[in-house]
């Protein structure tokens, strides 16, 4: 009866261990589907919405200040550049860096023409919120039928 | 049979943890002086008033929640609504009612001091 016992231990001890194998796979999966070592390479991840008359883009730009991000839009053509410093505080010892210092240029061809003069940033909770008018000739139009 | 019963609860345990947001984890960066653990916390889009750090018997966890209020159609989306959430083990020598957090173009810095008694400490060597 003794030696069942062990035996039953064993086997529970075998399924912990692969227990936890599987939860920190997932917890790998988990960080890879976040995409974040992805963003180190092409820059920040970024949205495009069309509301009609202007076109708002807004991205992940966390950690980054207003001065380390510049953008130019050239025609319908956007360009996205910037970089992070990411430094071990004085006096401190790291433990754990996954947070890295990263330079990036990312560059969109946008849908239609805009008007590059009226563009307006905002950088909100590590957050770039760029909002540009379409030129006129870009815009819905309304026809009212006869 | 314990063992046995403790592996099928967790197992029904689980999908409580599926929500309707995707769940990101934050990327971090862990440092520590005599003093204090110092953690960062990527959190892009995520606003203070959203954000919850709590520390219970030796673990901490934080999490934030992102919502965007886009309007218009979307013509590409590489993101969208999340929850941040991680959890860590602390230790217990950390002085929870002296925690202090501040959040910065969506990073968040989390102060987590030390008890007095877990601070290094000189010792004298007294003359014989």
């Amino acid at each position: 009866m003794w030696t069942r016992g062990n035996d039953f231990d064993r086997m529970f001890g075998a399924m912990d261990l692969l227990r936890s194998r599987m939860g920190r796979l997932l917890n790998d999966f988990d960080r890879s589907y976040g995409d974040y070592t992805f963003q180190v390479e092409t820059g920040p991840k970024t949205n495009l919405y069309d509301s009609g008359d202007k076109l708002k883009i807004i991205a992940e730009v966390p950690g980054i200040a207003k001065g380390d991000l510049n953008i130019r839009i050239q025609g319908n053509y956007l360009e996205l550049s910037g970089s992070r410093k990411v430094e071990t505080p004085e006096g401190y010892k790291a433990h754990r860096i996954e947070r890295t210092t990263t330079t990036f240029t990312r560059s969109f061809t946008l849908p239609v023409e805009v008007d590059a003069e009226r563009a307006e940033a905002a950088l909100k909770n590590g957050m770039l919120i760029l909002e540009i008018p379409k030129i006129e000739a870009a815009k819905p139009r309304q026809i009212t039928i006869s | 049979m314990s063992e046995k019963s403790e592996i099928v609860a967790r197992e029904e345990r689980m999908p409580e943890q599926t929500s309707k947001l995707a769940t990101l984890t934050p990327l971090v960066d862990i440092f520590e002086n005599d003093n204090e653990i110092l953690l960062h916390a990527d959190m892009p889009g995520v606003p203070k008033e959203e954000i919850t750090v709590n520390i219970d018997n030796g673990r901490l966890e934080i999490s934030g929640t992102r919502k965007l209020s886009a309007t218009g159609s979307i013509t590409w989306q590489e993101f969208g609504d999340a929850e941040y959430r991680r959890v860590f083990s602390v230790p217990q020598t950390i002085d929870v009612a002296k925690v202090n957090a501040e959040l910065q173009d969506g990073v968040l810095r989390l102060h987590l001091p030390k008890s007095e008694k877990a601070k290094p400490r000189m010792v004298e060597i007294k003359a014989g």
